[in-house]
């Protein structure tokens, strides 16, 4: 399957929610330390087995997350390390980009998440130990959750209830928070270390997954949060991210500090379903597509990005 | 694709897979949502705060909730004094000021990976802890926690001070045109240790192709020298010229093999031999005997 070699380091990636063969991927120079960041855009032709890049935009800081527009085909959204988040048009002439340069943020934006539900707005998890609620129709953040005691790593809106998010963070809690309502409305102490990553069910909205520091993945039910309903373990280092299946209800996504990729099931007794060790660096960046069922893209410190069909060899 | 059939109307982005599917569970413990938009909504609800800037110094306020009750770790950036600590490049300069700190910062989140250990050194390692606690790479070079790797880190977020004044007043940041002393310092050592690893790479490869190209001739002609003998007296013998077979170890008066030196049955390997009547010729030879 292709394979797309960038310049910097990668950092995450994320499919098209419009085109099956487009992906943006947000890379950083250096590992992110310092220097330049780059967001790429790239199309996997369907023929030949090259990964084509269709418009790259500089940044003068590490690019963390990137996400699409969930209500534009051509926009997307980056965070960047200088604690501001730009907004970019693919489909305008470079020089007309960003189209806009977003900067509350007091540290570095590490996520970003896009309402899928309602599709006008969208979060971002910052290292100010905030996050922030952005519509596009507004020339700031709408609104600033600020309850975390240490950075937020990542947000994750609910795909049933366009009001409701997750937030995970390093002061080793996952909140559970309402647009409509003042602080958090549930708290999951969830983990001893720090958390990374959180990600819903698709299927169930109450389901919720956990990924942290101490290189486990739990899922939690937020009917009864005391114990987890699921603990998968098999990463070898810190999990870095973990999405769930748009397609099955089951399937977990992980990448980690471990430098493999890893498939979950997590219902059966032997959670792993699937190992991928194709990165030679850490793996950071992992995203299934939403319109091919299987479709699996990644990226990581080695500075690849590979797309492949689940069960597939991602290098062959 | 262009030619999607699930072109975008102009509500957005094709529906999602899970919103045909019937959700599996009961209610959750959520209120029903809110029509309208997100703007909308928020702003009915008496929340909103547009446009807030959050500062460093709110930052103490959240403290007092933290839910979880267990220490924190100091923030990767909270770093006092780090090169001069490290004796790295930036000896001397306050880690905690402008913007190096932050890209250090940026580093110093994966530092949470550093092996979950939180309240010492070790986690504002940032890559130091990481790669030292790994053993992946070789203790003894990035080992021990801070040392090793961390020092350039210093280094690193040091560099940013000259570096790093030139975007944060520019929104729309064009990628920065020259690259900050350390940088381009950085990228030099990084051309010469790739110089110098291809030249040693080429150096070993030419050895190991010279020396397995020697022992291959030596070997051909210690082959080709046996051939050589065996062809020559194969001709020899169809010529009919007898070759005198060699007399080795013609067997002694009392049936053992007689010692190459025959004067008696003195068998000193080393010992003084008998000198011969006339010449050398005789100590090795078939007519020693005499």
């Amino acid at each position: 399957m292709p394979v797309f070699k960038t310049p910097f380091n990668g950092y995450s990636v994320k499919f098209s929610p419009f085109y099956e063969s487009r992906l943006a991927v947000a890379t950083a120079q250096n590992f992110g330390i310092l220097g330049n960041g780059r967001v790429h855009v790239i199309d996997l032709s369907p023929s030949s087995p090259v990964i084509n890049e269709l418009i790259a935009f500089d940044t003068a800081d590490g690019v963390y997350d990137v996400a699409w527009s969930e209500s534009h085909d051509s926009v997307l959204v980056a965070a960047i390390a200088d604690g501001s988040i730009k907004i970019y048009d693919t489909a305008l002439p470079p020089h007309s980009n960003p189209l806009r340069s977003l900067k509350e943020h007091a540290r570095e934006v590490h996520g970003l998440d896009y309402n899928p539900t309602r599709r006008d707005s969208f979060l971002s998890a910052s290292w100010d130990d905030s996050v922030k609620l952005w519509t596009l129709d507004r020339p700031g953040s709408l609104r600033t959750f600020r309850e975390h005691a240490y950075c937020v790593y990542s947000a994750s809106w609910n795909p049933k209830h366009a009001d409701v998010f997750a937030s995970a963070s390093g002061d080793c809690t996952v909140r559970i928070w309402d647009v409509r309502e003042p602080g958090s409305t549930m708290i999951i102490p969830g983990h001893e270390h720090e958390i990374l990553s959180c990600d819903w069910n698709k299927y169930d909205d109450c389901l919720i997954a956990s990924a942290s520091v101490d290189k486990s993945i739990k899922i939690w039910d937020v009917r009864n949060y005391r114990v987890p309903v699921s603990v998968l373990n098999g990463h070898g280092y810190a999990v870095r991210k973990i999405k769930f299946s748009p397609h099955r209800r089951n399937l977990i996504v992980s990448c980690s500090y471990d430098m493999t990729v890893c498939l979950w099931d997590f219902m059966v007794e032997d959670a792993l379903v699937g190992r991928y060790d194709h990165h030679t660096e850490f793996a950071v960046g992992v995203d299934l597509s939403v319109l091919v069922d299987g479709l699996m893209a990644s990226t990581g410190w080695d500075e690849l990005v590979y797309v492949w069909q689940q069960g597939m060899d991602p290098r062959a | 694709m262009d030619s999607n059939p699930q072109q975008p109307a102009a509500g957005g982005s094709p529906p999602k897979p899970w919103e045909q599917a019937r959700s599996s569970s009961g209610s959750g413990p959520f209120k029903p949502p809110s029509p309208g938009s997100t703007s909308d909504v928020v702003e009915a609800s008496g929340t909103a705060r547009p446009g807030e800037i959050v500062s460093t110094t709110d930052r103490t306020t959240a403290v007092n909730r933290n839910a979880v009750g267990r220490p924190l770790p100091s923030r990767p950036w909270e770093q006092q004094n780090y090169g001069s600590t490290y004796g790295g490049y930036g000896s001397g300069l306050n880690y905690n000021s402008g913007y190096g700190s932050g890209m250090y910062g940026s580093y110093g989140g994966l530092g949470s990976y550093g092996g979950g250990l939180y309240g010492n050194g070790m986690y504002r390692g940032g890559y130091g802890g990481l790669y030292g606690n790994s053993g992946m790479y070789g203790g003894g070079m990035y080992g021990g926690g801070l040392g090793g790797f961390g020092g350039p880190m210093g280094g690193y977020g040091v560099g940013m001070g000259p570096y790093g004044e030139q975007d944060p007043n520019n929104p729309y940041g064009a990628p920065s045109s020259p690259p900050g002393f350390w940088i381009s310092f950085l990228r030099v050592m990084q051309g010469v240790v790739n110089f110098f690893g291809r030249i040693s790479i080429l150096i070993d490869q030419n050895t190991q192709a010279f020396h397995m190209f020697m022992s291959a001739l030596l070997q051909l002609f210690d082959r080709t020298g046996l051939l050589y003998g065996e062809l020559a007296r194969f001709v020899l013998r169809l010529l009919g010229i007898k070759t005198k077979p060699r007399k080795i170890n013609q067997a002694g008066p009392d049936g053992l093999p007689a010692p190459h030196n025959p004067h008696g049955n003195q068998n000193y390997i080393e010992g003084p031999k008998a000198a011969p009547s006339g010449a050398w010729d005789n100590v090795w030879g078939e007519n020693g005997s005499s």
